[in-house]
């Protein structure tokens, strides 16, 4: 017997090793056919906290979505199985060291005092004694089937065999929960082998991983065989891209053709200057792409400074989240007020304040919208998935400079560190648009000559001009004239209304879904994926439903938005966020008019996952007004 | 220009509303004979400011001029130099903006040493707000418009930016017009960067350091036989260190002139060029990045820069 797609959970503490087991797998799984979808949810810590990865590999599809219950829990340690047992289906299986069954959950000092008093009011109710053992032993009464391993003898039988160094064997633990997942849901050693192959270049590393994975392999088949078992993939693609959201954009700006970054350290954006870093030089077959990238002292420095390298010709952008955004504004003002090119890479997080760092929310939509004194125009776009990230990642660097204003590319934290698997892109069908450029000018140049709203533009360098955030004249100098200020007000700000009239519609939001739907989701970033999940699921069911994704927020995609809103009642319109106030709902009351009346939201941190989604809807559909969604430790 | 310049010909037509009187007028009359001497191409050389009283330099130069924000005229030039190493950048700031709110920029610019020159209009007041005590004003002054004395310490601009790492430290005042101007071309032919403090009476506001207090007390570093250079690498400690103690020579003489200089740390672009061949001769600025709207990364390029991502799905 085989199925369609697995979802599972590897967890363990934070530095563990826990992502070097994801890494193998999705690289496995990927090289065998199979799509993957892989989210990393973590403490804001280094060491020691309690850290999952939750995955769904599929063989049909390119999975877009997580949900819940699980069919396989990987445990690195006793708190992992405490905190996910919830989690586990009926015919699941549970992965899990049996050398810690005496563990109990009472002493463990890393848990959250909140999750251990749940534990302390629910483990007498079932006759779970508080240890590990007991725990267990109530699963596999539930139809759970244990998978029970001995991970010190598995650890000390290869110490002996192939030699690894005492010190170092707690970094093998890793290996043990990929051999389980692999056995149990038959995937080749020969793909295993694939996925160590590229994690570990050391070829000792490697030998040392291999063997304990084939090891617990043929540990793991000999008992339990293979029940999770994936069917034949059925996916059409030759070739994969496997990279988390924060790789995609990183790839797509070098594409794009950015050539300067900055940026100050910020959980969950960082990782993509990281990136930008590592191939900031690339050379050979005709290439010659160089980034400059500066990690500056904050974050005003580091929007100014891009701003700066704007002004000289560079493509340019910064990635922050929110605190850092918060820091940028005024900059962002400037950049407004003088018609620079400039990016922002928004990584959104749980706020305000420190809030949630290492945790999703999409509750900046409002924030970047508006996020000024004064007014200038912007573009704000928002992607959905990692593929939309890729492409949009370009199009903000297109539109920056087409328009002459500052671009907030939205990401939000689910997308930034959830590794997905995507078509390798194609750079043939990307078009980099530089906008209106005059070259090298010899006499007198104007930077903002009013003859038309978008004004020809010359690099540093290139001309003699100025610039100035106070309000100026067409030459760049400072000037209070009240005539002045309206023309050259009126003159920035209809950019925006050329960015509306030649972006088409269709580009900044899309529907998906049949034509006579009963109702509609409305939804913007990572919540792409859950919704669609969810309608299928919803759909098999005979509710037959729409999603309507807006994915550029500034200039709104008014007229699509509204001609779609106006075809459902308002309380078959069902704003779906990962926010308290249906932000994006707000916008579309703005913009189009018409009242969303009925909202699913999710504020805890954690992705909406596909199976939540559907019982939020029926609710709604049943004449709940508002959802609020909690599912996921 | 065929001809060679005069400090006129970089004097724009922008009308300059500074008070009459204002120490600012030395400055930038010393700019303009620097730019004329050494022939800068307008084009190529861009000043930035911050905000207040110098934040308006730019508009009466005629080269390049960027006025920025209050405190952050030092990133916007590390941009502006970053992506084009090939424009010379002068930043002006006071004391407020490069000491108070833009801090840390000034902090960091020294440990980058990016090849950028620093002027700073130190009048010891907040002048565009009617004013306010600065960073340099020391305790217990009671300039005209506070309302009770200053209460916070003064920071030692010269002292700080030998400990940022600037390369080049100078004291000018804005009064001995071309001995700034020398300053201000030395701090131009210097790679790296470098920081001018320059005294400026604030004819308005301050009524403790004017003109006449400056006069009597004033003297030329370079007259009185000091040596701002440090030899070699293994001398900058104890160059610095002598720089560091002379910084805080104040009261009845007031030394002006270069505090130290020191040509053996590598510039910022010399460290990103070490990373980036191409950089100082193509810079971020002029980099092709597409060729007729494609850009010059193709498909197979992606591939082999991105292998790492991509997975090859076994066939079977």
């Amino acid at each position: 017997m085989t199925i369609r797609a697995a979802d599972f959970i590897l967890g363990g503490p934070q530095g563990g090793g826990l992502e070097t087991s994801s890494q193998v797998l999705t690289w496995a799984f990927a090289r065998a056919g199979y799509g993957i979808i892989s989210d990393r949810e973590y403490f804001s810590n280094i060491r020691g906290r309690h850290s999952y990865i939750h995955a769904e590999t599929s063989a049909f599809e390119l999975p877009r979505a997580l949900r819940y219950p699980i069919h396989l829990l990987a445990a690195m340690d006793a708190e992992t199985v405490f905190t996910h047992f919830g989690d586990l289906a009926q015919g699941s299986y549970l992965v899990y060291n049996v050398d810690e069954e005496k563990s109990n959950f009472a002493t463990i000092p890393s848990m959250e005092v909140e999750l251990r008093e749940r534990l302390r009011s629910a483990f007498p109710g079932i006759g779970v004694d508080g240890t590990l053992g007991s725990l267990v032993k109530y699963l596999g009464s539930r139809g759970v089937t244990p998978v029970g391993l001995d991970y010190a003898s598995i650890l000390s039988d290869a110490q002996g065999k192939v030699g690894i160094v005492a010190s170092q064997v707690s970094r093998y633990v890793s290996a043990i929960l990929i051999g389980a997942v692999a056995a149990l849901t038959g995937l080749g050693e020969d793909y295993v082998s694939y996925g160590l192959a590229r994690r570990f270049q050391r070829k000792e590393l490697y030998e040392h991983n291999l063997y304990i994975a084939r090891s617990v392999m043929s540990q793991v088949k000999s008992k339990f065989g293979s029940p999770l078992a994936l069917e034949k993939p059925s996916i059409e693609h030759s070739e994969l891209l496997v990279a988390s959201g924060n790789d995609a954009v990183a790839m797509a700006k070098i594409v794009g053709g950015l050539r300067y970054q900055s940026y100050y350290p910020i959980t969950p954006a960082a990782d993509e200057s990281f990136t930008l870093e590592e191939y900031e030089s690339l050379h050979g077959d005709g290439l010659d792409s160089e980034v400059v990238v500066l990690q500056t002292e904050d974050e005003l420095a580091a929007v100014n400074s891009a701003i700066g390298a704007a002004l000289s010709g560079a493509r340019s952008a910064t990635a922050t989240s929110g605190p850092g955004f918060d820091l940028m504004v005024e900059g962002l003002g400037w950049a407004g007020m003088n018609e620079v090119p400039v990016v922002v890479t928004y990584y959104q997080r749980g706020g305000p304040s420190t809030g949630q760092p290492t945790r999703g929310e999409q509750s900046d939509l409002l924030s970047s919208v508006f996020a000024s004194h004064g007014e200038y125009p912007r573009i704000v776009i928002a992607s959905g998935d990692h593929e939309e990230a890729f492409y949009d990642a370009v199009d903000a660097l297109n539109y920056a400079e087409r328009y002459q204003m500052p671009v907030i590319h939205l990401v939000d934290k689910f997308l930034a560190n959830t590794i997905a698997s995507m078509p390798v892109p194609d750079p043939s069908s990307i078009r980099i648009d530089r906008g209106k450029l005059t070259g090298n000018v010899s006499g007198t140049y104007k930077r903002f000559d009013m003859s038309s709203p978008i004004s020809p533009r010359a690099f540093l360098g290139q001309a003699v001009m100025w610039y100035t955030g106070d309000e100026h004249d067409e030459v760049g100098h400072i000037t209070e004239d009240s005539e002045n200020r309206v023309r050259i007000y009126e003159k920035r700000m209809r950019k925006l209304e050329i960015a509306d009239s030649e972006i088409p519609e269709e580009r900044r939001a899309a529907y998906y879904g049949p034509e006579d739907a009963d109702f509609l989701l409305l939804g913007w970033g990572f919540v792409k994926g859950a919704a669609l999940s969810a309608l299928s699921e919803l759909s098999a069911q005979g509710l037959k439903g729409a999603y309507l994704h807006v994915r550029v927020f500034s200039p709104y995609p008014s007229k699509l938005v509204a001609g779609i809103l106006s075809r459902f009642k308002p309380d078959r319109i069902i704003a779906v966020e990962h926010n308290y106030e249906a932000q994006a709902a707000r916008l579309a009351r703005m913009n189009t008019g018409v009242e969303v009346g009925r909202s699913i939201l999710k504020f805890s941190g954690r992705p909406i996952y596909a199976d939540e989604l559907v019982r939020a809807v029926k609710s709604v559909l049943s004449g709940s007004r508002r959802e609020v969604l909690s599912y996921g430790a | 220009m065929a001809r060679r310049p005069s400090p006129t010909d970089y004097r724009s037509d922008v009308w300059n509303d500074w008070c009459p009187g204002c120490g600012n007028f030395g400055i930038v009359a010393a700019m303009y004979q620097a730019l004329a001497e050494m022939n800068a191409d307008p084009r190529m050389t861009v000043v930035v400011s911050g905000i207040g009283c110098s934040g308006k330099t730019p508009h009466f130069v005629k080269v390049s001029g960027v006025h920025t924000l209050h405190g952050r005229a030092i990133p916007f030039a590390t941009g502006i130099k970053l992506a084009n190493p090939k424009l010379n950048v002068i930043v002006n700031g006071g004391d407020g903006d490069l000491l108070g709110i833009g801090a840390g920029h000034f902090v960091a610019l020294g440990r980058r040493n990016v090849d950028l020159v620093v002027i700073m209009h130190d009048n010891q007041v907040y002048g565009l707000t009617k004013g306010q005590a600065s960073p340099t004003l020391p305790r217990e002054m009671q300039t005209k418009a506070l309302p009770k004395p200053n209460i916070q310490d003064p920071v030692n601009p010269v002292a700080l930016a030998i400990s940022s790492g600037y390369t080049f430290v100078a004291r000018g005042y804005s009064s001995k017009v071309k001995h700034l101007k020398d300053l201000i071309k030395a701090a131009i032919e210097h790679r790296g960067a470098a920081f001018i403090d320059v005294l400026q009476p604030c004819v308005t506001y301050n009524d403790i350091f004017t003109y006449d207090y400056y006069d009597k007390r004033v003297y030329q570093l370079e007259e009185a036989g000091w040596d701002p250079e440090a030899k070699d690498e293994s001398d900058a400690v104890r160059k610095a260190s002598e720089a560091y103690a002379k910084a805080f020579e104040w009261g009845d003489r007031i030394p002006i002139g270069v505090f130290y200089r020191n040509t053996h740390v590598p510039s910022f672009e010399d460290r990103i060029s070490a990373r980036l061949p191409n950089y100082l001769k193509v810079p971020p600025a002029e980099e092709t990045v597409d060729r007729g709207g494609v850009p010059v990364m193709d498909g197979a390029a992606f591939r082999k820069a991105f292998s790492e991502y991509i997975v090859e799905v076994a066939k079977g």
